[in-house]
C-alpha cells in the first residue's frame, strides 16, 4: 500500500514534536536539544533537525509523519523536509505574540508546496487565547486566495489531531 | 549562556587553532541550538547558516547514535569533494565547526579539532 509523508510545521511551542508524539505507533525519533535563547522563557528545549513518528489509519494506509524545527533560522532543514510530502500541516500558537503574523511566515516560506499538495491549518492554545478567532483566520487565508482548513486543536489529544490528519488525507484523495 | 570573556576565550582558541593548522580553513563554535558564538575564517563562508547547520547535523548524529545504542557521538565527518567539515562536541551546550579544503586532511583535521574541542571544554569547566 502506498505511504503518505506528511509534514508538521508551524510555529515554535505550537505542538509539532507533541502532536506526532501523540499519533505516533513507533518511539519518535527527534532531535530536540536545550535551548539557549529567548525560547527558554516558553520551553526548555527545541527541535533543531526533524522529528519523526508512523501512523497506520483505520484502512491500512501508512503516514510517515515528519516534523520541522520551528524557528525561520533553521528554514533549510523546511525545504529537506518537504521533499517528498504530499501534505502540510501547519499548526499555529494562538498564545503567541502574532499568530497571524506566524501564519503568514509559514505560508510565504510553503506557498509552492501548498499550491503543489495541500495544507491544513491547526490552531492550537486556543484556550489560552481566543482571539484571533477561527473566522479572522479564514478571513486571513481568504485574503491570500487560499481557502485551507481551519481547525482548534489540543495537540496533546490524540482524536483532535488524528481528525485534522484525515481531513488532509481526505484532501489528498478527491 | 555564555559570558562575553567566555566567548572571547574561544575566539582566542579558534585564532590558536588556525595558526597552529594552516590547512584549517575555517573554525567556529555554535550552541547546540545553532547561535553563532564564535569563529575564526580564512575564507569568506556564510558561518552563521553554518553555526546552525552544524547543530542540526550534531543533533542528528547524536540521535542516530542513541537509535543504534553506540554511545556519545564523537564526531561527524562531511567528506566532499573540495574539502572535509568536522562536527564534534565541546561539551553539551557547544559544537565545534571546523573546515578544510584540503581533501586528504581528514585525520590532521579531527586530531587538531579534538584536541581544540578539548581544551576549549577544560577552559569552560
Amino acid at each position: 500500500m502506498k505511504e503518505i509523508k506528511l509534514v508538521f510545521t508551524g510555529s515554535m511551542g505550537a505542538g509539532k514534536t507533541t502532536a506526532i508524539s501523540a499519533l505516533s505507533e513507533i518511539p519518535v525519533i527527534n532531535t530536540d536539544v536545550n535551548a539557549t535563547d529567548e525560547v527558554i522563557a516558553r520551553k526548555a528545549t527545541t527541535t533543531v533537525a526533524l522529528d519523526y513518528g508512523e501512523m497506520t489509519l483505520p484502512d491500512g494506509q501508512k503516514l510517515r509523519l515528519y516534523g520541522t524545527p520551528g524557528q525561520e533560522r533553521f528554514a533549510y532543514m523546511w525545504k529537506i523536509l518537504m521533499q517528498g510530502a504530499l501534505g502540510l500541516i501547519i499548526l499555529v500558537d494562538n498564545a503567541g505574540e502574532n499568530p497571524l503574523g506566524d501564519l503568514d511566515l509559514y505560508l510565504k516560506h510553503f506557498r509552492e508546496d501548498i499550491e503543489k499538495t495541500t495544507a491544513v491549518i491547526g490552531i492550537t492554545r486556543m484556550d489560552l487565547a481566543n482571539k484571533p478567532n477561527l473566522a479572522a483566520y479564514n478571513d486571513f487565508l481568504r485574503n491570500k486566495n487560499l481557502q485551507l482548513p481551519v481547525f482548534s486543536v489540543d495537540v496533546r489529544r490524540k482524536h483532535n489531531v488524528v481528525m485534522m490528519v484525515q481531513a488532509l488525507v481526505a484532501m489528498l484523495e478527491y | 549562556m555564555l559570558s562575553s570573556e567566555q566567548k572571547q576565550l574561544l575566539s582566542d582558541k579558534l585564532k590558536t587553532l588556525l595558526e597552529n593548522s594552516e590547512e584549517i580553513s575555517a573554525a567556529l563554535v555554535t550552541t547546540v541550538d545553532g547561535h553563532l558564538c564564535a569563529m575564526r575564517q580564512r575564507e569568506n563562508y556564510p558561518l552563521d547558516r553554518l553555526a546552525t547547520m552544524g547543530s542540526s547535523l550534531m543533533s542528528l548524529g547524536d540521535t542516530i547514535t542513541a537509535e543504534l545504542r553506540m554511545g556519545g557521538c564523537k564526531n561527524i565527518i562531511s567528506e566532499n569533494e573540495n574539502g572535509i567539515v568536522t562536527f564534534m562536541h565541546i561539551n553539551s551546550s557547544l559544537v565545534l565547526v571546523t573546515v578544510t579544503l584540503h581533501k586528504n586532511a581528514l585525520g590532521m583535521l579531527l586530531a587538531h579539532s579534538r584536541k581544540a574541542a578539548e581544551e576549549m571544554a577544560k577552559m569552560l569547566n
